[in-house]
């Protein structure tokens, strides 16, 4: 061994040289020409006496304001900018907008903060873990703050905030809005049948395919069910985070998932899962491929907006149907032992309502701080999300978009798929709640801690081997569902599985 | 009773190897169709154009295996179609990769070939060392290096460079041929059969190792400059994690080709009816490959054969 | 050289041997060498110049010049500094944790970057050791010209270095380019990977802190293989042993079967008097020249559930439902997935065999087959006897290089089944090797330290087998006499 270590150093001697200056160039050069290198007497100022790095954003104005948008509406907002800069000379900036895998960008993001763009777009779920991993600035401009409190929802007000140093800032500035809705083929469903589960499984049965599937198989699509509401008064008894308050440096506030009719939609679920014409998890292969029209495997699929092409090339655009999340009856056998609920009480399927928002990034440089929010502003503001409705499909996210949205289509802008797809996800936005994702931590705590997959384990009826603490045995009798969903909550409010059981599970319903 | 006998065995024992040899072939027959099957079956996919009754694309996959109608609709979109906000996106990417292989190609093929000559022909100290060093370091599974190699582009700004993305194609480049000259062993193994007498009595004529080099070993080592040109060649065309860590999500418009054909499969699109387009670029990508391949064939295999021998 | 460390009782004295000398020679050279030798302990290149050979005096000062430099002005990179400060950031300890923020101005604070702490710590101890190398040879070349002047040579001049350069010392020319190369872009990343090993660098754990920071954490991580603690503890422990048992049955049946695949498939191709040999070769290497992303990915879809092959199958009435052949679905039967990705990488790997062994096959002795043949053998004792042997004892090598690759074998399985069927609730799924899942945990969940882990581990054991047998081997042996 100890040759090789001198065989390494002894050929480094040459190395040297170049190794010299390879040390060196980031100093020289960088501090002429890129941003994303300080030199090296800057820092050396800056942190005299400390031995660490820490060390204020100091990136170079560079006179480009970069802009990461969707895949899908990149010419749109490049366009949408370049007008900007044009009808706006004192904007002093120029503005390049490029398009992004919107799967996979907060990934990018925090992977790199430094190498992300000035300013993001992200669905609002990510600005807890954005803002906890400082990727993210918050938004200080007044003008800019008022519009984002006049224009939207309330549920969006709640969830695009975060603290900073124990203040609540304005971290988000939502601009599209987005739910799931229900796909189906309407060569094999009738607009009666996609009004229910049971409809749908009545269509599936006549063809030998199963009812119904969702694009994925993560907690995202899976909120249907754990979402799900009392059709009659928008009822349910599940409650995630409620009452957290990220300022008091995220508190979980309150969570519950045993109530009675959680249960209930869940033994409902199951006995759904098991049927031959039931529900079908997502397959690998492609939710597209199951509805596809020459494979038949399912009659509807459960999916976002994002999915409107794919399954229009899945059946063809005059087969596609779009209706809300259908409704589904309790059964006597699902009810069996709970108080709370009734046979024949019917449930509509519930979704997260996600807004996607701007954000900026926390490695920008400070000079750009204004211009930045001027653009937000601007790209936030109602007639700009109106225009990427028309060229992009994008559902505005401000409050009353519905009748800009029927005014085009009686305008005759936008085809009845169209519309439908965006009438469908304003009107689904009332059955959902948006992810109430207020901190990074709550955030993971939904995502990745396993809850979503104990309750597939519950629709599976399959035990499920968590940790070495305490295993799930069985997740099918009235006590194995009540321990699985005492495990989620304890998931939502921890982060980590419980240690034990309690012996006498409490019943909060 | 010997003469009359010798015909007839002979005849029985051609017989047999007729049937041998049709049996041979039946067997490679079949094995050749499996082999080919998934080849066949993505360029059939390139060229499928089938659409819905009422007029929509169908660009997925579909369980024909041979298409209803056929068309270059496919090859029509790729080439123009705009992918994550680029134009003309896969042109982009096949001219990027073709730039990003031929540097490799060069760097790599000098690299490995001198440190193959030096590893087999020239005797000094430390040699056994930086052999097996070179062995340990490539057992390390590859990609995990992959972040800090990003990170250390990235410091001397040839990666995540906003002012100058292009900078990340160099990035790329050193990734990939940085590590070549460790990958020495087969090409050493090569030298190693150039017989030592050669050289020996080159430098009692005072030829200096360099001319040496130059003069004999060179000259000689034709195939295997063939084989390491035409692997560094081809990598660049096959990796679709390195260059996209390396290059960065959002810089779409350097892309290589294979991370632009994998995305299109595996990204999130507001369209993922983009298989039939991958398949298309599949064989645009594959033509060129394939076809150097096959001329190259012969070096090919002397440098998989010499691989393995020498191991 | 290489015999003589292996005899035990010497071990020892070896090693240190070599450093010993290194302090006997600097203490000689000083006590033996000129004014400008010894100034060269302290200023690079000094003995050169006092030998009147300027440019490679000014070479050694540049060379401590930048070095120093580059040690005491600390140039950073994104606020992370290189040089002496970058050493004392090596222990992570006084970090900053940012976000401090300022409304009006919109100045933020960003904290502490570890990662790039370690990773510039060590480059800068990397410049360091070039440092010290460099003042030895300085010393050396110095000390080397007293010599030559004392027996009344004239010192080496710059042209002559250089011309030796390109003969005795062809070597170092040759080589330089590598080593840097290697040295910055595969050693010190490994080396960085290695370290991580040892920290607290999990993106979810860092996220439910709400920090972007994280300290050195000694052999936790690798306590949770068995103690199963941390984030991803669970999922180490609990899913260690089975992906790596099914790593090594992965690598034994894929060695094995396209070995023997490949064997047969030549000598079938290379029978006498089959026509059409090239046709036939050119089929099966089309699948090699062909992307692993192309051709597997064809292959997926191509036994998708909706694919052309189940499409078959239900057509002729095997069977009612597709079947899950890659594992795609969480309740697709995993031994199915197991066995078809062993058969799919038949289909991979067999080509490459064939080739090889088509020209071993060719270079049998004819007369080996002739004494066979005149012993009255039959041509499947033949091919037992002769042609199986044969073979097997030239390709060693590359039986064991390719059992080694299908352990790291990261496409085939990534592109296939990516690991599935799933495991709900961990990573790994049904076929993930350990490679895979190694991405998955690190690319996928950003939990570089369990990663880093996995990453050893696969270290670990494939070094071990090829150090095992490559010592053994005779091309390791029997090298030089080879030559």
């Amino acid at each position: 061994m100890k040759k090789l270590i001198v065989c390494l150093l002894a050929l480094l001697m040459v190395v040297s040289v170049f190794a010299g200056c390879t040390g060196d160039t980031p100093a020289a050069p960088s501090s002429s020409s890129t941003d994303t290198t300080n030199s090296g007497s800057n820092s050396g100022s800056s942190n005299s006496g400390k031995s660490n790095s820490g060390s204020a954003t100091k990136a170079n104005d560079d006179g480009l304001i970069r802009v990461w948008v969707g895949e899908e509406s990149a010419s749109f907002y490049q366009k949408a900018c370049d007008e900007y800069v044009a009808s706006h000379p004192e904007f002093g900036y120029k503005i390049e907008v490029k398009g992004m895998d919107t799967g996979s960008v907060a990934g990018t993001i925090t992977n790199d903060p430094t190498a992300a763009a000035d300013i993001y777009t992200v669905a609002h779920d990510n600005i807890g873990k954005l803002a906890a991993t400082q990727c993210a600035k918050p938004i200080t401009d007044q003008a800019l703050v008022d519009q984002v409190l006049a224009d939207n929802p309330e549920s969006f007000q709640k969830v695009i905030y975060s603290n900073l140093n124990d203040v609540k800032y304005l971290y988000g500035v939502p601009y599209i809005s987005q739910a799931l809705v229900l796909y189906y083929n309407k060569a094999y469903v009738t607009e009666e049948q996609a009004k229910s589960f049971e409809g749908l499984q009545e269509a599936a049965k006549a063809v030998g395919a199963k009812a119904i599937t969702v694009t994925g198989d993560d907690g995202f699509n899976m909120s249907f069910a754990l979402l799900a509401s009392n059709a009659a008064d928008h009822s349910t008894t599940v409650k995630i985070y409620e009452g957290a308050d990220p300022v008091a440096g995220g508190s979980k506030g309150e969570s519950f998932c045993q109530g009675d009719d959680t249960i209930a939609i869940y033994r409902w679920l199951q006995s759904f899962a098991a049927d031959p014409n039931g529900f079908k998890w997502a397959s690998s292969d492609g939710w597209e491929a199951d509805f596809n029209k020459d494979n038949l495997g399912v009659m509807a699929v459960i999916g976002g907006a994002w999915h409107f092409n794919s399954a229009k090339a899945a059946v063809g655009e005059t087969n596609l149907g779009i209706a809300l999340i259908p409704t589904f009856t309790l059964t006597a056998e699902a009810c069996e032992g709970l108080a709370g609920v009734k046979a024949g009480d019917v449930y509509r399927g519930g979704t997260f309502a996600d807004c996607k928002c701007f954000m900026i990034n926390a490695n920008s440089a400070a000079t750009k701080y204004a211009k930045e929010q001027e653009l937000i502003m601007y790209l936030s503001s109602k007639e700009v999300q109106n225009q990427s409705y028309l060229e992009c499909m994008n559902v505005p996210a401000y409050v009353g978009a519905a009748t800009f949205i029927k005014q085009c289509f009686d305008e005759g802008k936008v085809t009845e798929g169209q519309y439908n797809l965006a009438a469908m996800q304003v009107s689904m936005a009332e059955w959902g709640i948006p992810q109430p994702f207020l901190t990074g931590t709550l955030n993971t705590y939904y995502y990745s801690k396993n809850a979503p997959a104990v309750l597939r384990a519950i629709v599976d009826k399959t035990a499920y081997p968590t940790t070495g603490d305490i295993i799930l045995q069985e997740t099918e009798s009235l006590a194995g569902i009540r321990k699985a969903l005492y495990m989620v909550e304890y998931l939502w409010m921890h982060g980590v599985n419980p240690k034990e059981f309690p012996a006498n599970l409490p019943d909060k319903a | 009773m010997s003469n009359i006998l010798q015909p007839k065995k002979v005849k029985s024992q051609s017989r047999n190897r007729r049937i041998s040899l049709g049996v041979t072939y039946a067997i490679l027959g079949v094995m050749s169709i499996i082999w080919l099957i998934p080849l066949i079956w993505i360029v059939l996919s390139a060229f499928r154009c089938e659409y819905q009754p009422d007029g929509t694309f169908i660009g997925t996959v579909t369980s024909n295996f041979f298409p209803r109608q056929f068309g270059l609709e496919n090859f029509t979109k790729l080439f123009s179609g705009t992918y994550y906000g680029v134009d003309n996106a896969f042109l982009k990417w096949m001219l990027n990769t073709l730039i990003i292989a031929v540097i490799d190609c060069l760097i790599s093929t000098f690299l490995v070939l001198s440190v193959a000559y030096c590893m087999s022909k020239l005797k000094f100290r430390l040699r056994k060392p930086f052999m097996n060093m070179a062995m340990i370091i490539g057992l390390f599974p590859g990609f995990m290096s992959m972040i800090a190699i990003y990170f250390l582009l990235k410091s001397i700004g040839l990666t995540g460079n906003p002012q100058h993305p292009e900078y990340s194609v160099i990035g790329l480049v050193l990734a990939y041929s940085a590590g070549a000259g460790l990958g020495f062993q087969i090409a050493k193994g090569f030298f190693d059969v150039i017989p030592n007498a050669l050289v020996e009595s080159a430098k009692l004529d005072g030829c200096t190792n360099f001319k040496i080099f130059r003069r004999i070993i060179l000259p000689l080592a034709k195939p295997i400059i063939i084989y390491q040109a035409l692997m560094s060649f081809t990598g660049p065309w096959m990796d679709f994690i390195f260059a996209k860590v390396i290059i960065g999500a959002d810089n779409a418009r350097f892309w290589t080709v294979s991370v632009g054909l994998y995305s299109m499969l595996f990204g999130t699109h507001p369209d993922t009816n983009l298989f039939t387009q991958f398949a298309a670029g599949c064989v645009i990508v594959a033509i060129p490959i394939v076809t150097l391949f096959m001329f190259l064939q012969k070096y090919y295999v002397e440098g998989v054969t010499a691989g393995a021998v020498k191991g | 050289m290489g015999s003589k460390a292996k005899k035990g009782p010497n071990k020892v004295a070896n090693f240190f041997s070599p450093i010993g000398k290194f302090f006997w020679n600097l203490r000689r050279m000083f006590l033996g060498g000129s004014a400008g030798t010894k100034l060269s302990y302290l200023i690079f290149g000094a003995g050169n110049f006092y030998h009147k050979r300027y440019i490679k005096g000014a070479i050694f000062l540049l060379l401590q010049v930048g070095i120093l430099l580059f040690m005491i002005l600390c140039p950073s990179v994104n606020g992370t500094p290189y040089g002496y400060k970058a050493l004392l950031n090596l222990g992570l300890g006084n970090l900053e944790e940012g976000g401090q923020f300022n409304p009006a101005t919109g100045e933020f604070s960003t904290g502490s970057d570890c990662k790039l702490m370690i990773l510039f710590g060590f480059v800068t101890i990397a410049a360091i050791v070039i440092y010290f190398i460099i003042w030895y040879k300085n010393i050396q070349s110095s000390y080397k010209a007293d010599m030559d002047k004392k027996i009344g040579k004239k010192p080496t001049t710059i042209i002559e270095d250089l011309q030796a350069l390109l003969d005795q010392k062809f070597h170092i020319t040759m080589l330089t380019p590598t080593c840097i190369a290697a040295l910055v872009f595969t050693v010190l990343p490994t080396i960085f990977m290695i370290a991580l090993a040892f920290t607290t660098y999990n993106s979810q754990d860092m996220n439910n802190l709400g920090t972007n920071l994280f300290h050195w954490n000694g052999i936790e991580n690798f306590k949770a293989v068995f103690t199963g603690e941390g984030s991803l503890g669970v999922e180490i422990k609990n899913r260690f042993l089975p992906v790596l048992s099914w790593t090594f049955i992965w690598a034994i049946f894929a060695t094995l079967s396209c070995y023997f695949g490949g064997i047969i498939l030549a000598l079938l191709i290379n029978k006498k008097g089959l026509k059409g040999k090239k046709i036939f070769r050119t089929v099966f290497i089309m699948t090699i020249a062909i992307p692993q992303f192309i051709s597997l990915l064809a292959v997926r879809n191509l036994l998708g559930q909706y694919g052309p092959f189940n499409a078959m199958l239900m057509n002729l009435g095997w069977t009612s439902q597709p079947i899950g052949f890659l594992g795609l679905n969480t309740s697709d039967s995993e031994i199915l997935a197991k066995v078809m990705v062993i058969i799919v990488n038949m289909w991979v790997g067999i080509p490459y065999t064939m080739l090889m062994t088509s020209g071993i096959l060719m270079n049998i002795p004819a007369d080996l087959y002739e004494a066979a043949r005149v012993d009255g053998a039959s041509t499947t004792k033949m091919f037992f006897k002769i042609t199986l042997p044969y073979v097997i004892f030239i390709t060693t090598p590359y039986l064991i290089s390719s059992f080694v690759g299908n352990i790291n074998s990261f496409n085939t399985i990534y592109l296939l089944t990516g690991g599935g069927p799933t495991h709900v609730g961990y990573q790994a799924g049904g076929t993930d090797l350990l490679v895979t899942w190694l991405y998955k945990v690190t690319i996928d969940q950003g939990s570089y330290n369990t990663g880093a882990v996995i990453g050893i581990f696969t270290f670990l054991i494939t070094a071990t087998i090829t150090l095992i047998t490559y010592r053994r081997s005779k091309a390791y042996n029997e090298e030089d006499t080879f030559q």
